[in-house]
């Protein structure tokens, strides 16, 4: 290993490793057989160890404040510390890898659902533990949604108010930007509390069908009944209107010709959300 | 000491020019952008495909654009992230910059990014080894790469150069150009006690294309970079002996924290005119003694548009 090698991974093993500063500069000292005091140079007002500080609580701080930017209804919803310590476990276990810090927070609600307890006492207790990871899905999803690849560029002017699609319903194709979650607690309402500065409602559990989407670069996220969702779900997967409708009326128990009856008056509306469009 | 010599690797001077922040996307979508030139973090755009990048295509309608990124990682001993390059290549096809620029710093090694612009020991073979990586990246983009000296907190016993010495050498040996950002030549010059002057005087003038300006924070034992400060005097005075030395580059103020409005923000990097007319703002450098001030060069942007 060359020079620059070793030091480059002894002190970025310091700076990412958890704990306390003393014993991760020991325990690199040790593995790359180097000393600190003699890697760094000490000045007048600082040691070698507290210029090393410097870099390894910057970067916590700093990644810190990226996750929060990123889910600032999950930090509202377990308070800064446990939001904190959360983050900071994730941090240790998936140190960055991608010049992109869109990618930072990609992992963390597997995290989450990852360092749920394995022993789990009742079903309420369960059923708290999947609020957090709901709310880290829902906020990725939200994230993602802002910068994918969505429908600005497609639309043709005017297209919405032509109402072909009574006539051709294979012109119908959900957008490239929807996202569809199923999640176990209704939370478009709690965040969207937390993004207007109101102090939201902690949801009690219920099946909850969302649905994000991105529309002349406005995010929408809606709760959608469950055969509407199932529609999107369907469609998304194999762009066949009629197979679509025939899948969610199996799914939803509910007769085909209803759910034709009832798109109808709702595929306007998911025109207009930017759920759907007419290619 | 180079006299006046306004080469820049033949690239133009842009002006005054202020950073591309989301604070400021739907100011900019209906005003005039007042300042002549614009500069971006490329990592908030590479993969964008969101509102962020609808108006950076509006603003690059309008007005110059360069692209500054802090991933490139120069200076590391991974190989070159050629994924990234591409992603770089593919933004600057779409914005058409005036240049490209990142700094002279790793962030990370074993595929770990640290996402912070960390320091090299100033050695020999740390500049055989920065020169071969910009000359390959040099080829790739096609074009000179612009670097940016970055503030620094540590020094390493076994550097034996000076970082005006470093650049000089690379500049010879690849032909690149510099950022100078004598914000940071102050932060670390404070911090290791060598005189930013010197620094300015002995770095060659002729590769400065650009010039950033920033206000740092005096946290007593040390100075960090934080860019959410007003400039300080002392970094104003630097500018000017810098501007002086090039004769003339292209200015940029970065603030990345605790962002103004954007009539405030112009109006500071507006002072440099009066800066070059010998008139320095009386401004103190920001002292504070809370203990989690961060440094955020990144400038990370979650912008989602759901208001
Ligand atoms: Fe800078």
């Amino acid at each position: 290993m060359s020079e620059l090698t070793t030091l480059q991974k002894w002190l970025t093993s310091i700076i990412v490793r958890p704990g306390m500063l003393d014993d991760k500069i020991r325990l690199a000292d040790e593995y790359y057989q180097l000393k600190n005091d003699k890697v760094i140079r000490p000045s007048l007002r600082l040691s070698a160890k507290q210029k090393i500080e410097i870099y390894s609580k910057g970067y916590i701080l700093r990644l810190l404040e990226c996750i929060e930017a990123e889910y600032p209804a999950l930090n509202k919803l377990l308070g800064q510390n446990l939001f904190h310590t959360f983050v900071k476990a994730y941090l240790v276990q998936l140190p960055p890898n991608s010049p992109d810090l869109y990618n930072l927070g990609e992992a963390f609600p597997a995290f989450l659902k990852a360092s749920q307890p394995q022993t789990t006492h009742s079903d309420t207790d369960v059923l708290m533990y999947n609020l957090p990871v709901d709310l880290a899905m829902f906020e990725r999803c939200i994230a993602e949604v802002s910068r994918i690849e969505g429908l600005e560029n497609r639309i043709k002017e005017g297209a919405d108010n032509q109402m072909p699609y009574l006539f051709n319903t294979t012109a119908i194709y959900t957008s490239p930007c929807l996202k569809l979650l199923r999640l176990q607690f209704p939370l478009v309402d709690f965040v969207q509390s937390v993004y207007n500065d109101l102090e939201p409602e902690i949801p009690v559990t219920q099946d909850s069908f969302v649905c994000v989407c991105r529309k002349n670069y406005r995010i929408n996220f809606h709760e959608l009944e469950a055969w509407q969702w199932h529609f999107l779900n369907r469609l998304q997967n194999k762009p066949n209107y009629m197979a679509a409708v025939i899948d969610t009326a199996t799914i939803c128990s509910i007769p085909t010709d209803t759910i034709m009856a009832d798109l109808i008056l709702w595929i306007p509306v998911a025109i207009s959300f930017g759920y759907v469009y007419l290619k | 000491m180079d006299t006046i010599a306004t080469n820049r690797l033949g690239l133009p001077n842009l002006g005054l020019g202020v950073g591309l922040r989301s604070k400021h996307y739907s100011h900019l979508m209906q005003n005039d952008p007042v300042v002549d030139w614009f500069e971006i973090i490329s990592e908030n755009y590479m993969n964008n495909f969101g509102y962020g990048r609808h108006v950076l295509s509006h603003i690059a309608s309008i007005r110059p654009v360069v692209m500054h990124g802090v991933s490139m990682s120069v200076g590391s001993t991974d190989p070159l992230n050629l994924d990234y390059l591409k992603q770089l290549k593919q933004l600057a096809d779409f914005v058409n910059p005036v240049w490209i620029s990142d700094h002279l710093c790793w962030t990370g090694v074993a595929n770990i990014n640290t996402h912070d612009l960390l320091p090299l020991p100033l050695t020999v073979e740390s500049l055989h080894h920065v020169a071969n990586r910009v000359n390959q990246i040099q080829d790739i983009l096609q074009r000179p790469l612009i670097l940016e000296n970055p503030s620094t907190y540590l020094e390493f016993e076994s550097s034996t150069l000076h970082e005006w010495e470093f650049l000089s050498e690379l500049v010879n040996r690849t032909g690149c150009g510099l950022l100078l950002d004598v914000n940071n030549v102050f932060v670390s010059g404070f911090n290791h006690g060598f005189d930013p002057e010197f620094y300015i005087r002995n770095i060659p003038h002729k590769s400065v294309v650009q010039i950033h300006v920033a206000g740092p924070t005096d946290c007593d034992t040390y100075l960090l970079d934080t860019h959410d400060q007003p400039v300080p005097t002392q970094v104003w005075k630097l500018y000017q002996l810098a501007q002086e030395l090039t004769g003339g580059v292209s200015t940029l103020l970065e603030w990345d924290a605790n962002i103004p409005e954007y009539p405030e923000l112009v109006a500071e990097v507006q002072k440099a005119k009066e800066v070059l007319k010998g008139r320095l703002p009386n401004v103190p450098v920001y002292r504070t003694s809370a203990v989690d001030v961060v440094s955020n060069p990144v400038n990370h942007q979650m912008q989602a548009t759901h208001e």
